[in-house]
């Protein structure tokens, strides 16, 4: 019995490795592969045809579409689109861009913006005690859960001619500002969605810096300003450095937002390639996400390589002293304490605004006076017993069960990878980013992938072998949320001592059981970080869900959502929508607190 | 509403006699079986078309059962499942326009759906310029008209293509993603109508320089115009049925035809090729021809019922307008030309 316990611990890697490999060959590589393929296979015979047509065209590539068409004419185009260039940035001719041009330099943008928008909140969060601290630590995670076309609706109630901004822009004699359908507001969204991650990331990074570190360098005379430089940013980089590249990568992918918030003048590579999959010219569309997938994926394996090269040997020790933020009326006076005030205004306007808009429209009418009919809507829904009818409750549920069996997936799937990626030799950046590619695969391309794969089905042995249902569903869930645990997990087990791991192996320790008993409860809190990260993931998940869930019995909170959007029975009104999405976020933040509690408990 | 207690009674005598006769007219006898009714998501539910087309059919043939499937890609599952040899798993489509039909003849070597229409009871009751299928395979069951809804307190007609090239129309009009959108592209449609294949890129050139506003479907563009975010926004010439009431300020819900005309856009229904419920799911789509059932799923749908001298409730007839001229496109007409037309104008306006 105990020899089957050794000998199960002793492979345990390499089974968890497998079933990894497993879960993703069926839900990702596969289904993906299948849509990719269709733009460099024809007929059996492998072609170059279709990503050249695309690369040779000016709608998508600009005027760097010559370097495929015609190479010579080059240098001749690109002076003719520099003398167009003007001073703002957000005035550049964007034909000279192309598409692909264009959607990497909203993302561009979109990126800056969300580093501006966290960093101060990782400052923060990290550095200074307050009354609600931990809980808004653990709620920065829910713009992630939130559907886009709520964010959206939320937008265009802050944001709109209408909207709260420009009142309150009024009573100071400004504006009104004409903000929709702009590059701007498209920027600001993807901010309201990265900048939280931003945050977090850098929070976390910022709370495991030891404090003997700094204390030591300011002993040896070194200036604050100093030790910051020297101490503190070398450990915060890594995470800045990730939560920009994710941002870099969503927003570069990104699509709902653009289609909801800019219109199709916006339009991005990943909103064209979701138009050219409904006209179904397929050939096309593979070739817009193989491009696409190359770009990402180049960007993530140079991040990795970086990455292996700055993740040091950090002892975790004590962390550094949080001040009080409110520290008698003298305080109000210290500038670095107004800056953060004026910060905190902006986040009321960017972050607390729109939600706070999609709750007030929940009880709403378009009139603007207050309606209770929207919530009596989703009562009504509840008790119909119409065919087709998505109930609330249910949904609920549903999603909290997605999310609890996404956690139990992808937390071991996340750390099987977090140990290969810190152990690994050569080639392990390479593997790495093959390993990351969910996070670097478009989202239109993993739906079409799951539909022609998994619920057309695949015929093997003369079998139609179909997966769909709740089963498929958390095994989608579980792809596009492990890479966070990873990124998460990662670089903390990296920056444990490696000494700490060769004394338990030389007590007899098994590597898992090491794993298990010394190095993950050292990373505690890094996995509960990734763990929160999976469980939004799947709550928010919309797409995959859609795809293979089998009709209304497993719809969750976000599909819901969307078929009340659909349902126009009082009136064409998004009330009904509003109401979910008011539940949704309840429930979330509800989640999110209880993780935040049980993390607590856990770190004693 | 006394009177429309009446036409209730009335219409359901009606279904009866008209339904009863159809059973024994088919060659199956009565109505037996599952049928599986592809269609969009909001076609099902509590207070829907297709549930009380569901309720109906199956209070009136107890061995028959209705079950919905709702794919989110809508047709193009069925085009794609048809490319790949993978079974359909359905045996009607609800819900097909005709340049979805062109899409899926285009795409598919063989056809995805079977002739019906001389087999139907009440095939001959469709309006004449509602049968968008020249094979007979689609049948229309309902229409709407595509129109412009206003704001008469900011904008007045009566409005022309070219009038909303005016500076008075700067950043007023509110449209939908064609390649997406139904209403979207029934407006594009309505445009290449009036300004021909040659002409039509150039006048969305103005209307992009006039500052137009395209959003990807009709909810968002619908609530960005309520928002006030414009005073115009391409709908339905229904609008007002959802909004009249004690409260609502009507001057915000004008509708407002271009040219005197308005979009008919269709909707239709289709059996599938290999499906082996054939004779039920012809006498569904006879039943959905009836005059009760045309009444139901087109005050359900907010739409125009498809069959000719329906008598509708009052409250629709009162708040629904027709449009003086109706203009659609023929299959004919978008066969080999709608596609290159969309993709032509998304990548201009996606350039711009």
């Amino acid at each position: 019995m105990s020899a089957l316990r050794e000998s199960l611990e002793r492979h345990a890697l390499a089974l968890g490795t497998l079933g990894t490999l497993a879960v993703l060959v069926v839900t990702f590589y596969h289904p993906v592969g299948s849509v990719l393929l269709q733009a460099l296979v024809d007929g059996g015979r492998l072609t170059a045809g279709p990503l050249l047509a695309v690369l040779a065209d000016p709608f998508y590539t600009g005027a760097a579409s010559g370097l495929f068409a015609d190479p010579l004419g080059v240098p001749g185009g690109v002076a003719a689109w520099l003398a167009d260039v003007t001073l703002s940035p957000f005035d550049v001719p964007p034909l000279g861009f192309g598409l692909v041009g264009f959607t990497a330099y909203q993302a561009a943008l979109s990126t800056v913006a969300s580093v501006a928008l966290g960093l101060p909140g990782a400052y923060l969060l990290s550095r200074f005690e307050f009354r609600g601290r931990r809980t808004i630590r653990s709620l920065t995670i829910l713009p992630f859960v939130l559907p886009s076309v709520m964010v959206a609706v939320g937008f265009l109630a802050m944001f709109g001619a209408n909207g709260v901004f420009n009142d309150v822009l009024g009573v100071f004699g400004l504006g009104p500002v004409r903000l929709l359908f702009t590059l701007e507001i498209i920027v600001l969204a993807h901010a309201f969605y990265n900048a939280p991650l931003v945050t977090r990331l850098v929070t976390a990074a910022w709370e495991s810096v030891d404090a003997s570190g700094v204390e030591t360098a300011r002993t040896m005379g070194a200036s604050p300003r100093r030790a910051f430089r020297d101490v503190v940013l070398p450990q915060l980089w890594p995470a800045l450095l990730t939560s920009a590249l994710l941002t870099f990568v969503f927003t570069f992918m990104t699509f709902p937002i653009v289609l909801a918030l800019g219109g199709l003048r916006l339009a991005t590579l990943e909103v064209w390639l979701y138009a050219r999959v409904g006209d179904l010219a397929l050939t096309e569309a593979a070739a817009i996400g193989t491009i696409e997938t190359v770009l990402t994926l180049s960007l993530t394996y140079l991040y990795l390589r970086y990455e292996a090269r700055t993740a040091g040997t950090t002892d975790r020790g004590r962390p550094l002293p949080r001040r009080p933020l409110f520290d008698g009326v003298g305080s109000l006076a210290d500038p670095v304490r107004v800056a953060l005030l004026g910060y905190g205004a902006v986040v009321v306007v960017v972050f607390v605004g729109p939600l706070l808009s999609m709750v007030v429209e929940s009880v709403t009418d378009p009139s603007g006076t207050f309606t209770t009919a929207y919530w009596a809507f989703l009562l009504d829904q509840q008790t119909a017993a119409a065919a087709g009818t998505v109930r609330p409750l249910p949904a609920v549920l549903r999603s909290l069960a997605f999310g609890v069996g996404t956690l139990a997936i992808a937390v071991p799937m996340g750390v099987v990878v977090s140990v290969l990626s810190v152990r690994g030799g050569r080639g392990s950046r390479a593997a790495e980013a093959v390993l990351t590619a969910p996070l670097a695969v478009s989202g239109v391309v993993v739906g079409l992938g799951l539909l022609q794969t998994l619920v057309f089905g695949t015929v093997l042995f003369g079998q139609r072998i179909v997966v769909t249902g709740a089963v498929a569903v958390v095994a989608a869930h579980a792809v596009s949320a492990y890479p966070f645990v990873t990124r998460n997990v990662a670089p903390a087990l990296g920056g444990l001592d490696p000494r700490v791991v060769d004394a338990a192996r030389s007590l007899g320790a098994s590597r898992v059981r090491t794993l298990l008993d010394v190095e993950l409860p050292l990373v505690s809190t890094a996995v509960l970080a990734g763990a929160a990260f999976a469980f939004a993931i799947s709550v928010g998940e919309f797409d995959s869900t859609v795809i293979l869930a089998e009709g209304v019995d497993s719809a969750t909170m976000p599909v819901a959502l969307e078929r009340y959007i659909g349902n126009r029975s009082i009136g064409p009104s998004l009330g009904p929508a509003t109401a979910m999405g008011t539940v949704l976020l309840v429930v979330t933040a509800g989640s999110f607190l209880v993780i935040d509690r049980f993390g607590g408990r856990y770190e004693l | 509403m006394k009177r429309r207690t009446f036409l209730t009674g009335v219409g359901t005598a009606g279904a009866v006699g008209l339904a009863g006769c159809t059973g024994f007219v088919g060659d199956g006898g009565a109505p037996s079986g599952t049928l599986t009714v592809a269609t969009y998501s909001s076609f099902t539910g509590e207070g829907t078309a297709g549930n009380w087309l569901k309720s109906a059919f199956e209070s009136e043939y107890p061995d028959a059962t209705v079950e919905f499937v709702t794919p989110e890609n809508g047709l193009n599952q069925y085009i794609q499942r048809a490319q790949q040899d993978a079974p359909i798993d359905a045996d009607l489509y609800v819900g097909l326009n005709t340049g979805e039909l062109v899409r899926a003849d285009e795409r598919l070597d063989s056809d995805l759906f079977v002739r019906v229409e001389a087999d139907l009871d009440g095939a001959t009751n469709v309006k004449s310029d509602l049968r968008i299928d020249p094979d007979g395979r689609a049948i229309a069951y309902d229409t709407g008209y595509i129109t412009l809804v206003y704001d008469e307190n900011e904008v007045s007609g009566p409005f022309t293509f070219d009038g909303l090239l005016e500076p008075e129309f700067e950043d007023a009009l509110i449209t939908q993603n064609a390649q997406q959108s139904d209403p979207g592209r029934a407006f594009l449609l309505w445009t290449i109508d009036a300004k021909g294949e040659d002409g039509y890129l150039e006048y969305w050139q103005g209307l992009l320089d006039n500052g137009v506003t395209i959003l990807d479907d009709w909810e968002p563009a619908y609530n960005a115009y309520l928002a006030e975010e414009a005073p115009m926004v391409v709908s339905y010439s229904t609008d007002q049925v959802y909004y009249h009431g004690p409260d609502v300020d009507m001057s915000r819900h004008q509708v407002g035809f271009v040219e005197d005309q308005g979009y008919a856009n269709p909707e239709a229904m289709a059996m599938f090729a290999g499906t082996d419920e054939g004779e039920l799911a012809r006498q569904f789509m006879e039943f959905v021809l009836t005059p009760e059932a045309q009444r139901e799923v087109a005050s359900r749908n907010v739409q125009y019922p498809a069959v000719a001298g329906v008598e509708m409730p009052e409250e629709f007839s009162q708040y629904a307008y027709e449009p003086p001229e109706a203009v659609t496109f023929t299959y004919d007409e978008l066969a080999g030309n709608v596609s290159t037309w969309i993709e032509d104008w998304a990548r201009q306006v996606a350039s711009n």
